[in-house]
Formats: structure tokens, C-alpha cells, sequence
């Protein structure tokens, strides 16, 4: 993917760009805001990375500015620790993801990865499909091989979105996000235990599991694409 | 700089000078008219005299003609004390027929009355001029002394109240000045002291509950707030320091005894990990100071101007995330939501309060933990565990403050110290008892209520 990262803070651009880079990707680096915009505006991009606190206009400025002219190109914004309360106003201003710093950079590769898989229009057919799994949307029934699986809501949520995203690595904090609405990590367990009950809902004899963990970095449904 | 120059320069002297000059107009004013009117009223009384003494002699002139009235003029400034009541007769030709002398000055064609200027030290007389047939003219005239001493005692008399109510007026205002000055100056020493550092200094107060210990009051209770913050601060300074430091210093120990050690790397990548986890622990901990610390101290959310919040939704959701956490953990969690129970708020942060509720009856209850919003709402989350006792239960809600007991097991000692901190943004204060066994915590919210 082309990814543009917008960051001041040279350390933090270039780990970002190393490990980008190592993971396959074109990183271009605008280090003030104004090199940031013209640049965003300019090219095009998969993805743009954009710490909130720049020299010049700052992340959401730039967003703003871009959401404006029409320019749909899914935008992750990094901010500083502590500044969590601002989250709300950084997806109000049209951010599709939001980070805050420090993270493992496991977690930003997973939502780069994310943002970038994106599709343009979100289609929501009444059927999601991944291997051997099938959820109907309407009838909130889950199929494995042709077996009906009994489901709890919650249970049922945090299925639906790994078969939304399947072959993507699926981050704890992401999980805790996209399907409990949490943007802190508890101390209690929640991830890890409704996907250890998932994978043994969908357990079959002689099958191996369908949710794969990714050491150190979460969990993937279906095979890494 | 000396009281006096300070007291010239204050806004009560400057009222009190204000307040002289303005009696002292009035009283110029009020005691000038009063003058005239008694001025006036002393020579319409002694005209009325004359007039009396005139018509008298008018009479005599009826019944005796010139001759009479000429003797009865004679005999009356001859028996009459000279000074009091002066009668002269003229002839047609202007010369004196008879009487006093002191009327020499009289204009001849006197009529009516008139003050005339006496050619004696006597001073001037008020005379009555009438003309009587053929030409004879009577004049009647009474010396002025009289009339003139008393407007002048009069006079003087008035000068001296009004001097007297200007001298009160200043030495009033001048106290006023002075008592001002000196509760100002009791005000401003303890906001000095303040600023030197002394946080807890309060202005006085004089008992009086008049306006200044209103104002007094509303500023010790602004110094109140301002000292429990600065209090707050410092003690985020001192946790930061003695809470993050064990982790870090051990941290630090781990990275330098592992770089002694030769480079192989299975135990390169293990302790790395291990590191690493140490510092996200860190961050963590990092991460809900700053969030408590925004919380506490910016002001709480106004009633009605936040969002609504479907707290029934909220909680049965997260109840149910944990409802599986607790059972995979072999316990139970037990769920009584009433339906729609609705609050203005912030609904991460709320949703991020009963998560440390539940987090917290996980880690440190017994079997069972329960949840119940109740129509208020109230939210209650209650396990079977030891409990806290209850000299201790208001220090749990500090930050960083740890039960004996629990200092083995892993948290932070934020939970309910942000449990606190999103309560008070609501309005609300969370309210520990004993479960009978175990812990109550209980948050009214009814105070963020939306209908």
C-alpha cells in the first residue's frame, strides 16, 4: 500500500517508516503540517498516518481540510497519551481510526492493514461467508459446515466482525473497540475469554479451529490474506 | 507604606469627604432659607407693632385734630424708652411739628414702610410713613436692633449646626475610612499569604455575616477548591513517583542484568517481551493518572448540556461481556437492569466506570458479583468477597491507595479512584457498604438524570 505518515517527532516517524516499509508498504514522510497537506492533497494514498500535534496546521485541521474537498482516503490519527478524551473529537472530524501513542506497533500495522482493506462502499449482504462459516444477518443464525451454532449476543457481535474482516489480523484493543465499545482494556479478561468460548462454540472433530491467534498482535479469522 | 497617605487615597475617605460636602450643601441651603423665613416673620411683626402705634394715633387725630395728635406724639416720645418706638409729626412744609430726632433722616415723602438709616449709633429704623390731610405727614418708626440681633443670633446658631453636622459627617466617614481600610487590609494580608504559599489561610471573617463576610466566605470556599486541587496535584506528583518507580526501577534492574549476560537469542526475545509488558503496565497505569487527573479537574458536566445516555443499554451489555468472564473464571455475575434509565453524560466514561465496578468485584470478590441499575438510576455492583471495612472504605477511592490484602494481585489501585472521578463529572459520589459479606458500591445517579 502507499501510506503517507505525517509526524514531527523524527524517532517516531522513522520507526513507524522502518516497520511499514519492512512490512511491504511505499511510506512517504511529511515531518510539518503544511508538507503534510499539500502532499495528502496532492498525491494519491491507501492510507494517511497523521499525529495530531503538528508544526503548522495540526492532524484534524488537516483532515477537516481534506473530508472537505471531497478526498475519502482513510485517515488514522496518533495522539499523545492521555489526550483519550479527544478521541471523540477526532472521528467527528472525520478520522477513521484513532491511536494513541505510545502502541505496539503490532496494533498500528493491524488497523493500517484494516483501514486499508476498507472497502469504498460498504456493501452488507444479508449472508457473511468465510470458509466453512456462515452468518445469517437476518435471521441472526451461525452456520459451521452446515451445523447450527448457538450463539449469545455478545458472542454473535464479536463473530460478525471477524467475518467482516476475515484474513486480517484483529487486535485485542480493536476487538474491545469494534465490538464492546471500549476504548480502554479492562483488567478482566473479556477478549480473550469470549474468544476462547467462540472457538469452542465453533469447534468441530477433526477440523482445526477457524480463529488463529497471531503471537503478540491478536487474533485472525479465516486464512492470512 | 503608612496608614495615612493609604487613607487618603481610599474610596471611603473619598465617600466620606463626598458625604461632608453634600451635607454641608444642604445644610447651607436648608439653614440660609430658614434664616430669611425667621428674618422675615421678625419684621412682619414688628411692622405689625407699628401699625398698631399708627392707627392709634390716627384715632387721635379723628377725635382731636393736629392738636391732639401733636400732644399725643409729644407725650409718647417723652414717656416711651427713646429706642423703642419713635413717632414724628411733619408740617406741610417738610420741618419736624414733633417727636424724635433720631427720624431726621426720614425721607419727606415717606408712605408705607421703609428701612431708614438713623443719623445715631442705634442703628436703622423700620418706619411707617402716612399722609394726613393738609399736608401733615405722620411717620411711626421702631428701632431694628431687635430684629436684626435675633437674624443674627439666629444666624450664628444655624452656622454652628451646620458646622457641627459637617465635623460628625467627616469623623463619621473617616472612621467609616479607617474600620474599611482595616477589613481590606485583613482580606488582602491573608491573600498575600496565600500567594507566599500558605494555602491554608483563610480570610476572616467578622461574624457580622454583613457583605464582606459574604464576600469572605465566597472567596474562602474558591481558596477551599483551589487548595484541594493543588492538594490533588501534589499527590498525583508523590503517587507518580512512588508507584512508578518500583515498576520501573525493576524494569531497569531486568534490562541491565540481561545485558551481562552473553547474547543468545531465545532469552533475548523472552526477556524483551518481558519488558515490554512491564512498560505497558506503565503506560497503563500512566495513562489513568492523566485521565483522572483531566477528570478532577475540569468542572463537572452541566446538567442537560451533555449528550443522553442509554445507561439500560450500556450496562445490560457490558453486564452480559462480563456475565461470561466471570463464568469462564468459575463464578457467577447476576444482571438486574431496569429499562430505559437514561442520564446526560459521557458514555465511554461511564461505560468505563462500571467496567472498573465489574473489574473490580472480579478481582477481589468471592463467587458471586451482581449488577443492578435501578430506576433513579442508581448503579450498584455488589460481590460476596471479604468486603473493606469500613474505616478504610473512603481511602479506597484515593488513587494508587491499595488494600494490605490485595498488593499481591495485579491493578493499578486507579479503578476506584476513576470510578470517583467519572461520578463526580456526573454529579454523583460513589457510596461503599458492606454487602453482607462483600462490597456495595452504589452510584445515584439521579442527578444526571434525562427524562
Amino acid at each position: 500500500m502507499r501510506i503517507l505518515v505525517i509526524e514531527d517527532d523524527a524517532a517516531t516517524a522513522d520507526y513507524i517508516a522502518k516497520g511499514l516499509r519492512e512490512a511491504g508498504h511505499v511510506v512517504q514522510l511529511a515531518r510539518t503540517g503544511k508538507e503534510g497537506m499539500m502532499l495528502a492533497a496532492g498525491e494519491s494514498w491507501d492510507v494517511i498516518v497523521t499525529d495530531r500535534m503538528l508544526p503548522g496546521p495540526d492532524g484534524l485541521t488537516i483532515l477537516r481540510a481534506l473530508r472537505a474537498s471531497g478526498i475519502s482516503t482513510p485517515v488514522l490519527v496518533l495522539t499523545a497519551l492521555g489526550e483519550v478524551e479527544r478521541r471523540v473529537e477526532g472521528l467527528d472530524a472525520g478520522a477513521d481510526d484513532y491511536l494513541a501513542k505510545p502502541f505496539a506497533f503490532s496494533e498500528l500495522r493491524a488497523r493500517i492493514d484494516a483501514l486499508g482493506r476498507r472497502p469504498a462502499v460498504s456493501q452488507d449482504p444479508v449472508m457473511l461467508r468465510v470458509g466453512d462459516i456462515e452468518m445469517d444477518l437476518l435471521r441472526r443464525v451461525v452456520r459451521r459446515a452446515g451445523q447450527p451454532v448457538e450463539l449469545l449476543p455478545t458472542e454473535m457481535r464479536l463473530l460478525e466482525y471477524m467475518l467482516r474482516r476475515p484474513g486480517q489480523v484483529l487486535t485485542k484493543t480493536m476487538l474491545l473497540e469494534g465490538v464492546w465499545d471500549l476504548n480502554f482494556d479492562p483488567s478482566t479478561n473479556l477478549v480473550e475469554v469470549h474468544v476462547s468460548r467462540l472457538r469452542r462454540k465453533l469447534a468441530q472433530e477433526g477440523q482445526p479451529g477457524p480463529i488463529q491467534t497471531v503471537r503478540g498482535a491478536g487474533y485472525i479469522l479465516g486464512e492470512r490474506g | 507604606m503608612s496608614f495615612l497617605p493609604r487613607l487618603l487615597r481610599s474610596f471611603a475617605l473619598r465617600t466620606a469627604l463626598l458625604t461632608a460636602a453634600a451635607v454641608l450643601g444642604i445644610s447651607a441651603l436648608g439653614l440660609g432659607f430658614g434664616w430669611l423665613r425667621s428674618s422675615a416673620a421678625l419684621q412682619d411683626a414688628l411692622d405689625a407693632e407699628i401699625r398698631q402705634q399708627a392707627d392709634e394715633l390716627l384715632r387721635e387725630w379723628r377725635f382731636g385734630g393736629a392738636a391732639a395728635l401733636m400732644l399725643s406724639v409729644e407725650l409718647r416720645t417723652r414717656e416711651r424708652a427713646p429706642g423703642v418706638l419713635l413717632v414724628q409729626l411733619r408740617a406741610p412744609s417738610g420741618a419736624v411739628f414733633a417727636g424724635a430726632a433720631p427720624l431726621a433722616a426720614a425721607p419727606a415723602g415717606l408712605q408705607g414702610f421703609a428701612t431708614v438709616a438713623t443719623t445715631d449709633a442705634e442703628g436703622p429704623l423700620r418706619a411707617l410713613g402716612i399722609a394726613l390731610p393738609d399736608g401733615f405727614r405722620l411717620i411711626v418708626a421702631a428701632r431694628m436692633r431687635l430684629v436684626l440681633d435675633t437674624a443674627q443670633t439666629l444666624a450664628s446658631t444655624l452656622l454652628a449646626a451646620g458646622g457641627l453636622a459637617v465635623l460628625l459627617a467627616l469623623v463619621f466617614g473617616l472612621l467609616t475610612a479607617w474600620r474599611l481600610e482595616g477589613r481590606l487590609r485583613a482580606v488582602s494580608g491573608a491573600a498575600e499569604a496565600v500567594m507566599q504559599g500558605d494555602m491554608a489561610r483563610r480570610l476572616p471573617l467578622s461574624g457580622a455575616a454583613d457583605e464582606f463576610d459574604r464576600l469572605a466566605g465566597t472567596v474562602n470556599a474558591l481558596l477551599a477548591r483551589l487548595e484541594a486541587v493543588l492538594e490533588g496535584m501534589k499527590q498525583v506528583t508523590v503517587d507518580v513517583a512512588h508507584d512508578l518507580r518500583g515498576p520501573l526501577s525493576r524494569l531497569r534492574q531486568r534490562l541491565e542484568s540481561a545485558l551481562a549476560q552473553p547474547r543468545d537469542a531465545a532469552a533475548d526475545a523472552a526477556l524483551l517481551e518481558a519488558a515490554l509488558e512491564e512498560l505497558d503496565t506503565v503506560l497503563a497505569t500512566f495513562a489513568a493518572l492523566l485521565r483522572i487527573a483531566q477528570l478532577e479537574a475540569g468542572p463537572a458536566l452541566a446538567s442537560g448540556q451533555a449528550p443522553v445516555v442509554n445507561l439500560s443499554a450500556t450496562v445490560a451489555t457490558l453486564a452480559e461481556a462480563y456475565q461470561v468472564a466471570a463464568e469462564e473464571a468459575g463464578r457467577t455475575l447476576a444482571a438486574e437492569v431496569a429499562p430505559d434509565q437514561r442520564v446526560h453524560g459521557d458514555q465511554a466514561l461511564l461505560r468505563q466506570m462500571l467496567s472498573n465496578l465489574l473489574d473490580n468485584a472480579l478481582a477481589h470478590g468471592g463467587e458471586h458479583v451482581s449488577v443492578t441499575l435501578r430506576p433513579g438510576p442508581v448503579l450498584e455492583v455488589a460481590d460476596d468477597g471479604p468486603g473493606i471495612p469500613a474505616e478504610e472504605r473512603p481511602r479506597v477511592l484515593r488513587r494508587f491507595y491499595r488494600l494490605d490484602r490485595s498488593r499481591g494481585t495485579p491493578g493499578s489501585g486507579l479503578g476506584l479512584a476513576l470510578v470517583a472521578a467519572v461520578a463526580r463529572l456526573h454529579g454523583a459520589v460513589p457510596v461503599l457498604s458492606d454487602a453482607e459479606p462483600g462490597l456495595r458500591v452504589t452510584v445515584d445517579l439521579s442527578g444526571a438524570r434525562a427524562s
